[in-house]
């Protein structure tokens, strides 16, 4: 083993059969966050069976050698601990944080977990039944309907549409001989990134990590090779039907950038302009000259491959039509002139001085660590931030908005009661090339 | 570090350049904050400053907190404390509409609010090397606001709008909205802090000018700062930023104590939902009382992560339910105990409440396990460390507890009162507010299922 100081800042740890660990020291409360992450994510799940690799996670928990589910659950409370399971196309991670005394005993039980799970029947059943009612639940909140939607429609036949947490069809597909094999494949030196941030010593890390993994098998990474998606043509419109909104959900989506692209950047840059702060395009427009919506603002995801830019407003429901239109040709401005010098100098302000609290606390800096490494992302991310932001122009920020923000390839997607938004909404989209109503509650 | 006699002569120093009487510093003294030391100073015109230094990253946390929240409205104006949350970041006489936020993100700083029952709270996270931007800003929105049609018509439209989103088309908002109005007849948290929907479209310029000059005033506001600041030089650009500001006459508040409750209230709620719901609220104890931590304890050993008792007893047991959750209400005055409970797609809260009724009256009837105790500490314990990782977090703590307890180093002892509980302590909270007659109980029923909404 031997330790390193990453770029990111954080103290790197390569162990034997390939794993890594990583750790941000901080020891101004006795507090440790724990990840133990693996380097493929839904992407791999088979499509009839989406949430296989949530469920898998979730069923570390579930019982292991000596240890049926309840005493793990009574054992992880007991120390003051909180463990929960994160998936994403590109990394499964079980995150936990310890009162820093308990720290030792959170790693032995986390390694009696992942090294000797038992799966039990019994247990898979009823996590899947839970499962099946968080889905459904969920559907109370509708900007999760909104979300789920565009993703699924976003990236449909891709990878990146697959629901990671799975749908009321897919969960209930899952049989333990699919979480077995996902442990097989997956839980394996090679895949495993484990990373420590808070009150723990440089020198404990290597002992910790190796305690924690000792019964881990051997294995090289998993290969996850997600196409790069691709945008359909035309400007589409989903509605999504549910009784009684009083407001809508709107989202507006396309593909953006990946984060080796060298126009990534300076793609984030314009869309920190467009809609990243309360004083954005998006905001004087919709919220503060209007009125219209308690929010307006614009993301770009990043991922391996090309994620997606989306910009989100919920204005009442007789606002919509009006809200979507505006939306609309406020980025087709932003497509076509792109920003100006004075914006972009504001924004670098903004963003290299609000760097600080990216990176105000160890969690944070592990967590950058951990998705340089994770995503795959250039080894500078982070850690160049400011000088990248820095060395963005005016005429990089405008070519990026206007090469990669496709105006001709939208997806609108609209949580709201049809009877009453569908017309206005319609209208308000030019030279629209589809229109879809589906009933809240479709997956 | 300066010592106290330091701090002290600090004060005398800045005093001899002093204006007027608004702008005299005093240092009140030292607050241990567990291994940390909070400075108590105060201004001439009130104002009350709390600074803790923390160089544990380059950033400072400013938080201003006023003792105004929905508590300090009447029936007819609700909603109007939570309006200045929007309101505030308005235009001021020396600083034009949007000016405000864009100074302080040219600044890299992040900005927001929040507003409830006891009080209003105003933030900045920003480099530590702009606090001073903080202070002119807050000092200038504290006096200088202005309030005309424009601003006021504008901000009412958003509010709406957040009411929609957080309220009207959020099932949980709806029913805890509702669960407070029913719990509560005379007191002011029966209200929802956002307002009804009547009174926010109905406030007008005047209602906000005289909300703002009886409760904005330095005489009725803490600030928190903690980072990494000098703070000498803070104080000193404190001092010259609010040293002018006049302190205003707080109205003595007029509150009706809630009556005892004698009967038990139901309501259900009918709303598009995907699962029933059901809200079991007790009258509880005010944050200020010593029962207030034992309840909370008794709310983890029921509620409170996998192994609580009603997590595995409504969720893994008997899979009625998909979520559980007890809240002890923060507020000033006695709030509620409540119980949450999410059903599952195809089970009822009337499957549900028997079960929570046994398990409540076993908490009344018989000990805790010592083994329940120590897990429901262990993770409050958890849940204490987790508010402190960050300076936003110190300074939330800090701001939350002088405004409702003047005593900005609680989270210490309240940690203290949590290790102490006991489970003789436990039985005798849960007998005393786990009563039939002094709870309500809200059930949320799907207007329809969601198989007939899919078609």
């Amino acid at each position: 083993m031997r330790a390193a100081r990453a770029q990111a800042g954080s103290l790197r740890f390569e162990l034997d059969g390939g794993a890594l660990a990583l750790l941000e020291p901080s020891h101004d409360v006795p507090l440790v966050t724990l990840v133990l992450a693996l380097r493929s994510g839904s992407a791999a799940d088979p499509a009839e069976k989406a949430g296989l690799s949530r469920i898998a996670a979730r069923m570390l928990r579930r019982g292991c050698e000596g240890l049926v589910a309840e005493q793990i659950d009574f054992r992880i409370d007991a120390l003051g601990a909180e463990m929960a399971v994160e998936t994403s196309p590109s990394t499964v991670a079980i995150h936990a944080q310890v009162i820093a005394r308990n720290l030792d005993a959170l790693v032995d039980l986390l390694a009696r977990m992942i090294s000797a799970p038992t799966f039990p029947e019994e247990e898979l059943g009823r996590l899947k039944r839970e499962t099946v009612s968080e889905i459904i639940e969920a559907r109370d909140n509708d900007r999760v309907i909104a979300q789920k939607a565009m993703q699924r429609s976003l990236f449909a036949g891709h990878p990146y549409g697959l629901n990671a947490g799975g749908t009321t069809q897919t969960v209930p597909r899952i049989d333990r001989s699919d979480v077995i094999a996902f442990f097989r494949r997956h839980v394996v030196s090679g895949n495993l990134v484990v990373a420590f941030a808070g009150d723990v010593v440089p020198d404990r890390v290597p002992a910790l990590a190796a305690r924690l993994l000792a019964g881990v098998p051997r294995g090289s990474a998993a290969t996850q090779d997600v196409p790069e998606p691709t945008m359909v043509s035309g400007r589409r419109l989903l509605l999504v039907d549910k009784p009684e909104r009083t407001q809508t959900q709107i989202l507006i989506g396309t593909l953006g950038t990946s984060p080796s692209d060298d126009d990534h950047v300076p793609l984030l840059v314009a869309n920190a302009i467009f809609g990243g702060t309360f004083t954005s395009r998006l905001m004087k427009e919709i919220r503060s000259k209007r009125g219209w919506s308690y929010g307006a603002s614009a993301r770009a995801g990043i991922d391996r491959r090309r994620q997606a830019w989306i910009l989100w407003t919920f204005p009442a429901a007789q606002d919509a039509g009006p809200c979507l239109k505006l939306s609309i040709e406020l980025l087709e401005q932003w497509a076509a002139a792109g920003v100006t010098g004075r914006e972009v100098s504001f924004i670098q302000r903004y963003l290299a001085r609000s760097h600080a609290f990216d990176v105000d606390t160890a969690t944070k800096r592990m967590h950058q660590t951990l998705d340089v490494d994770l995503l795959a992302l250039p080894p500078d991310y982070f850690s160049g931030w400011v000088k990248h932001v820095g060395s963005v122009t005016a005429e990089s920020a405008s070519a990026a908005v206007k090469n990669r923000i496709d105006v001709d390839r939208l997806l609108a997607v609209v949580v709201g009661t049809a009877t009453e938004v569908l017309e206005p909404l319609r209208s308000a989209v030019p030279s629209v090339s589809e229109v879809v109503v589906v009933p809240f509650d479709a997956e | 570090m300066p010592s106290d006699k330091q701090r002290r002569a600090w004060a005398e120093e800045l005093n001899g350049s002093a204006t007027c009487d608004g702008s005299r510093l005093a240092y009140d003294g030292p607050h241990a904050f567990g291994s940390e030391v909070l400075h108590r100073w105060r201004l001439g015109n009130g104002l009350t400053v709390l600074v803790l230094v923390d160089p544990v990253a380059p950033v400072v946390a400013y938080h201003t907190w006023y003792s105004v929240g929905s508590r300090h409205e009447r029936p007819g104006k609700t909603g109007l404390a939570h309006l200045f949350e929007h309101l505030m970041f308005g235009e001021t006489e020396h600083l034009g509409a949007g000016v405000f936020d864009r100074k302080l993100e040219e600044s890299g700083a992040e900005t927001n609010a929040a507003t409830w029952v006891d009080w209003t709270y105003y933030h900045e996270l920003l480099p530590a090397d702009r606090v001073k931007l903080a202070v002119k800003l807050e000092a200038e929105r504290m006096h200088r606001l202005i309030l005309r049609e424009p601003q006021v018509a504008s901000e009412k439209e958003v509010v709406a709008n957040e009411r929609r989103f957080r309220v009207d088309d959020d099932v949980e908002g709806l029913a805890n909205e509702l669960l407070y109005k029913t719990a509560f007849r005379e007191h002011p948290y029966r209200w929802p802090t956002i307002g009804w929907m009547q009174d926010i479209q109905g406030f007008t310029p005047e209602d906000c000018v005289a909300f703002y000059r009886t409760y904005y005033a330095p005489n009725n506001a803490t600030v928190v700062v903690v980072g990494d600041v000098q703070e000498r030089s803070l104080l000193s650009a404190m001092r010259d930023a609010y040293g002018t500001i006049p302190d205003q006459p707080i109205p003595p508040e007029d509150i009706v104590p809630e009556p005892t409750q004698t009967e038990e209230r139901q309501i259900e709620l009918h709303k598009p939902s995907a699962s029933e719901k059901l809200l079991v609220a007790f009258k509880g104890p005010s944050l200020g009382d010593q029962d207030h931590a034992l309840l909370t304890v008794l709310s983890e050993v029921l509620f409170g992560g996998r192994a609580s008792r009603l997590y595995r007893s409504l969720v893994v047991d008997r899979e009625l339910a998909i979520d559980v959750r007890g809240w002890v209400s923060t507020f000033r005055d006695p709030g509620l105990f409540e119980c949450w409970v999410t059903a599952r797609e195809s089970r009822t809260a009337a499957e549900i409440l028997p079960v929570l009724d046994e398990a409540l009256s076993r908490v009344r009837a018989d000990v805790v396990g010592e083994d329940e105790l120590a897990r429901a500490k262990a993770r409050l314990e958890l849940g204490s460390l987790q508010q402190l990782e960050t300076a936003s977090g110190k300074a939330e703590q800090i701001g939350f507890f002088e405004i409702v307890l003047g005593e900005p180093a609680h989270p210490f002892r309240r940690v203290d009162s949590l290790r102490r509980a006991t489970v003789a302590d436990l039985r005798r909270v849960a007998r005393r507010y786990l009563v039939r007659e002094a709870r309500t109980v809200l059930r949320v029923i799907p207007e329809r299922p969601t198989a007939e909404a899919a078609q």
